[in-house]
């Protein structure tokens, strides 16, 4: 029975061993290709599935202004989120719907669907919360601690973005939106330096959507973002958007913008654009007249459409993304060109007839005034169309383009801001080989192309700076978290546009512009103001004009640029004189006193100079009468020293103005009802407020060849107030300031 | 063995059942490498799974650990039993098999829709486990018993047999090796039907397997092969253009064998992260005890999946280590079953070697998806105790089957 293995039995083992052999050789490549060729794949497949990735947000860096007040600032605030996978009752799942919905102000039917999601083990509730709704929730949990609601809910830190000073610097500034991405203005140019760097934590989990039981965990700590300082100062900034809003309500206009600008860098110190809108409130429509002309609207339909051409319209920064014709104020540059080529000088004479025939057609004046003859000295202040017209045909197209190129106005400026309006050949101006004799013309005086204030704001800037183009610019400083200084803004001069000499020219040009030309309502006593005036025609809506004025001062040493644009005026101020020159000229006037700029009157100045009221506290009342001879002194009570006085020592008051001593203490003050003292001369005002006890302080233009008519005053008729208290007048002159 | 020694004075009454002789010391160096190996990676890949769903990290491993000493005892009983004795009982350990198979087709499921297992209140054990051993010893036994019908040209003495060659006037004869083998086939049959009813295909593919080898080392004629090859093909090839033959489960495993990205994510899920598990290793692994995919990520890492926990935590050079000592474990068996003074301890020991080698073979193809995912255990290295009792009472005869080698020499 036994019978020995044979060699068949030994040949057929090993056939079936080498088999065997061969399938786990092919076995043993199978696995070569998955763990080395292929392994990192999978590799990164299994961490996907093992890693539970945790965000760290980075605390996004906050913008100051130039004097490190705080405009845009991020806040902790907590994000809650909930893990549906350890929900394991019905009773647990009506808990955390309850109390999410309930506290956190959602919606029940939402936080439902993310906790039936059985398989989930992260889902979003809420972020930005803050620290009220944490800690309602953390209350709520800890109350429930029986239904072990702490392992479903969860609370992580979250950032939260506060803009303290509201709508200040709004176009500028711009927001953030969902996941504290900038959407518009520096949040969204400067976003990456603002975001600084997430941190993460990495925690392996099981796949049961439990953390495991050990430490696999790697923390990237995040790094802050970065902050930044702005050029924009905020004294300066909150007064141009004042003197924008009242413009706006005086000139019935649609929008007003305007430019605050460091002659000498470039750099931005105020620039708005309005009406603007809340920070944090972006979605809000701000304007109360837009929102009722919403109201008005038949369909539902309509009315969604408005209201986001409505947001559309006020995140706008117009001074940087709009277009428009710079009308009269481009003469400037005409101007310099042909001085800096030698095609006239100051004293070159021109006969305007008010038309010239162009091509087929004729040019004219403004109202076909004829000038006569004139140079430029006439020329700049009456805005004359016929001489520039003549001059940019003197200069030829190739000139004329060398200048609108070297001006800056072919290219984006390159400012700091988002959605800068680029030029384009062909679509807002005209390229060199396109110029014919009508466009040639026509541009001469500035129209048939279209520039954006910041293009107008740095080309004015080389007029008071000595000819040179900077590139404008909205921060000055990047900060780390901890302070230190990461980049900082150099001013950058592009090119010298013109000479220094053919700059200064120009600019005390533009002085007698202000004097006695077109701009003059932004003439400021001792402040030698030089500005141009345009009014354009807008191309997008007929019959509407852009009124604008441009400008610098001190003459002598400009240090601050001024674009102010109104658009759309309408009533009795249309002109870029009559509307935008006042509001400049308050702009000067109080900016440069910010800037601590002394004054320098003239001699005819001084004549109607305000006083100082003098310090008449603590002496007898005939010596404080005899040491305030200028003006009228009024004495109340017995006493027989002074004890307080109205206007108090240093206040600014007119020659011959009322100073109130009062000489008992706790003396009930005098007071009166203030007069009406708007449409009138100079000399009717004066004698308005001295007749009912007040004193007035004159702003705006006061050469007194002019016919000045006053058109407002800062404290409003009929207002009880006390005696010998100043009221500023503001005087205008409505002649000769049509461009 | 130094107890081989202590053995020979015992007295001579005992020597009719006790083998002598020394184990195969490079067998049995090689097994207790593996055994070892198996056990701490039943331990690391277990510890996780253990600690969510039994109660303690230990609770699998120490379970493993109880068993492979019982094993361990057991084959070394078995190993010091006369081999002539494993004959006597091949019979037996077969009529067992099918009784014990065909009453699991009657116990109450252990788990839904499967009838694999039997519940004896501590553990719970497969049939189908003692039915592959069963099935190589009855074989071997039939082998060697019909050695020369088989390889030998003797007609069949059936008489309908002998009637058809009359009748065709000795065109047609039958001989008695067809015969023979036809009753092979239908004991093999038999066994795997029994098998297949018990909703288990990889069993039942084991166990045809099992009982192919089993006729091709046993000598049978190389035409048989030529039929059973074609005929695995066309099954396979049928399985895999029409999986739905199959019940549900087993066909839909094939389907997302074929379509890598086949939808029902739970289809694809286990073999998915078996190839994260395995790829995450590398060249040089994780670490021992560093997997991360047996975090619940690999179902039951300790069991049919465990290879991929190896390979993960071992790396491609171990995870190759293992298979070369599998393949030289197995070859070492083989040189033994070769060596062995009679056909049926031969086709016993080489029967048993290739049973682990096809085990390990389909069970790295399974992990790492080269086959379509199917139930088939690592030898040593899963987790479960009635498969490792038996496997090491099956070491146990391989290493009395040695002891006569060594005797003799």
């Amino acid at each position: 029975m036994k019978r020995k293995p044979t060699k068949k039995m030994a040949l057929r083992s090993h056939i079936a061993f080498i088999g065997l052999s061969l399938f786990m050789l092919a076995l043993v490549g199978n696995l070569f290709y998955i763990q080395i060729i292929s392994g990192e794949k999978y590799r990164l497949k299994a961490e996907r599935l093992q890693l539970s990735d945790t965000v760290l947000s980075a605390h996004r860096g906050a913008i100051y202004d130039a004097n490190m007040k705080v405009i845009a600032q991020s806040a902790s605030a907590y994000l809650v989120y909930i893990n549906p996978s350890k929900i394991e009752t019905d009773g647990q799942k009506a808990l955390v719907v309850d109390g999410l919905s309930s506290i956190l102000e959602v919606d029940r039917e939402t936080v439902l669907k993310k906790a039936e999601k059985k398989t989930s083990g992260y889902e979003k509730i809420l972020g930005k919360i803050d620290q009220t709704k944490k800690d309602a929730l953390s209350t709520y949990i800890s109350e429930h601690s029986d239904d072990k609601l702490s392992n479903i809910i969860g609370i992580d830190p979250d950032t939260k973005r506060y803009y303290p000073l509201g709508s200040f610097a709004s176009s500028i500034v711009g927001f953030t939106g969902s996941e504290d991405v900038g959407r518009s203005g520096l949040e969204l140019y400067y976003n990456s330096d603002l975001t600084g760097t997430s941190g993460r934590i990495i925690t392996a989990k099981n796949a049961m959507q439990g953390a495991m039981p050990n430490d696999y965990e790697t923390t990237h700590d995040a790094t802050d973002g970065y902050s930044l300082v702005l050029t924009i100062d905020e004294p300066i900034q909150h007064y141009l958007e004042q003197q924008l809003v009242q413009a706006i309500d005086e000139c019935e206009a649609k929008y007003a913008y305007g430019i605050v600008m460091d002659v000498e860098t470039g750099a931005v110190l105020g620039m708005a654009s309005m009406p603007d809108y809340n920070l944090n409130a972006p979605y809000t429509i701000s304007s109360a007249k837009v929102l009722e002309d919403i109201k008005k609207l038949g369909t539902d339909e309509e009315k969604e459409q408005a209201e986001g051409d409505a947001l559309f319209a006020q995140w706008r920064n117009r001074v940087v993304s709009d277009s428009y014709e710079p009308g009269s104020v481009f003469k400037l540059f005409v101007a310099a060109a042909g001085l800096e080529e030698g095609i006239i000088t100051t004293e070159s004479t021109y006969n305007c007839t008010g038309q010239i025939k162009v091509a087929n057609y004729y040019q004219h004046c403004f109202h076909n005034t004829a000038h006569g003859v004139q140079t430029l000295h006439e020329a700049l202040p009456y805005s004359c169309n016929t001489f520039f017209i003549t001059l940019g045909q003197k200069l030829g197209r190739e000139k004329f383009f060398k200048y609108f190129e070297a001006f800056g106005f072919t290219s984006k400026t390159g400012i700091d801001l988002p959605a800068e309006a680029a030029p384009k050949e062909g679509v807002t101006y005209y390229g060199v080989d396109k110029l014919g004799i009508a466009e040639l013309s026509s541009e001469s005086f500035g129209q048939t192309f279209q520039i954006t204030p910041i293009q107008m704001i740095s080309a004015i800037s080389s007029l008071g700076n000595g000819g040179k183009l900077m590139t404008p610019y909205v921060v000055s400083k990047v900060l780390d978290a901890d302070g230190n200084i990461i980049r900082e803004t150099k001013p950058n001069v592009k090119r010298q546009v013109v000479s220094e000499q053919t700059a200064n020219t120009i600019a005390s040009l533009m002085e007698e512009v202000v004097i006695s030309g077109t701009a003059k309502n932004a003439y400021v006593a001792g402040y030698h103001i030089c500005g141009k005036t345009g009014t354009s025609e807008k191309l997008t809506a007929v019959g509407e004009n852009i009124a604008s004025f441009a400008g610098f001062a001190p003459a002598d040493d400009p240090k601050i640029a001024i674009l102010i644009a109104i658009d759309e005026p309408h009533g009795a101020t249309t002109t870029g004189g009559s509307a935008a020159a006042p509001v400049a000229g308050r702009i000067f006037e109080n900016v440069l006193a910010y800037l601590n700029i002394t004054p320098q009157y003239s001699d005819s100045e001084l004549e109607s100079a305000t006083m100082t009221a003098p310090n008449l506290v603590g002496q007898s009342t005939t010596a404080a009468a005899g040491n305030a001879s200028k003006f009228t002194v009024r004495v109340v009570g017995s006493g027989d020293k002074v004890i307080s006085q109205v206007p108090a020592s240093g206040q600014s008051m007119p020659k011959g103005g009322i100073i109130v001593v009062y000489t008992e203490e706790n003396a009930a003050r005098e007071t009166g009802t203030v007069p009406n003292l708007t449409g009138l001369s100079l000399t009717e005002a004066n004698r308005a407020a001295v007749n009912a006890g007040f004193n007035i302080k004159i702003s705006g233009t006061t050469q007194a060849s002019e016919v000045i008519t006053s058109y407002r005053q800062s404290v409003p008729e009929g207002t009880n107030a006390e005696l010998g208290t100043t009221i500023t007048v503001y005087f205008r002159s409505d002649q000769d300031v049509s461009d | 063995m130094a107890s081989g020694q202590k053995v020979k004075k015992k007295n001579s009454a005992l020597n009719l059942f006790v083998a002598k002789g020394s184990v195969d010391i490079p067998f049995f160096l090689m097994l207790v490498t593996i055994v070892t190996t198996g056990l701490v990676m039943v331990f690391s890949a277990s510890y996780t799974y253990s600690y969510y769903f039994r109660g303690g990290s230990l609770t699998i491993f120490g379970k493993q650990l109880i068993f492979t000493a019982i094993g361990i005892v057991l084959m070394l009983i078995v190993s010091r039993v006369r081999y002539e004795y494993f004959r006597y009982f091949a019979r037996l350990a077969a009529v067992i098999s099918v009784g014990l198979l065909v009453i699991v087709l009657f116990l109450p499921e252990v788990k839904p829709g499967f009838k694999r297992w039997i519940n004896l209140g501590f553990t719970t054990f497969q049939p189908s486990e003692i039915a592959k051993i069963g099935l190589i010893m009855l074989l071997a036994y039939l082998l060697e018993k019909d050695s020369k019908v088989i390889t030998g040209k003797i007609p069949s003495d059936i008489k309908v047999l002998r009637r058809i060659s009359e009748i065709t006037n000795g065109k047609v004869v039958i001989y008695k090796s067809f015969t023979t083998v036809i009753l092979y086939g239908i004991i093999i049959l038999v066994f795997a039907g029994l098998v297949y009813l018990e909703n288990h295909v990889s069993g039942t593919v084991l166990i045809l397997g099992i009982g192919v080898m089993m006729l091709f080392l046993g000598e049978v004629k190389n035409k048989w092969f030529y039929i059973i090859g074609a005929a695995a093909i066309l099954l396979i090839a049928l399985l895999i253009i029409n999986p739905q033959i199959l019940a549900k489960y087993a066909g839909e495993r094939i389907t997302a064998w074929l379509d890598k990205d086949y939808s029902p994510m739970d289809v694809r899920w286990q073999t998915n992260n078996s190839l994260y598990a395995i790829g995450s290793g590398g060249l040089t692994g994780t670490g021992l005890g560093q997997s991360k995919q047996k975090h619940l990520y690999v179902s039951e890492p300790q069991n049919d999946f465990i290879f991929a926990i190896v390979c993960e935590e071992l790396g491609f050079i171990g995870a190759v280590a293992i298979i070369i000592l599998f393949a030289c474990f197995i070859y070492r068996g083989i040189k033994i079953g070769l060596r062995a003074n009679d056909k049926f301890s031969s086709l016993l020991v080489i029967g048993i070697c290739f049973q682990i080698g096809i085990q390990v073979a389909l069970n790295i193809a399974v992990v790492t998806d080269f086959m379509p995912n199917t139930g088939i255990s690592l030898p040593f290295f899963s987790a479960g105790g009635t498969s490792a009792v038996i496997l090491l009472a099956e070491m146990g005869m391989v290493l009395s089957v040695s002891r006569s080698i060594t005797k003799k020499e």
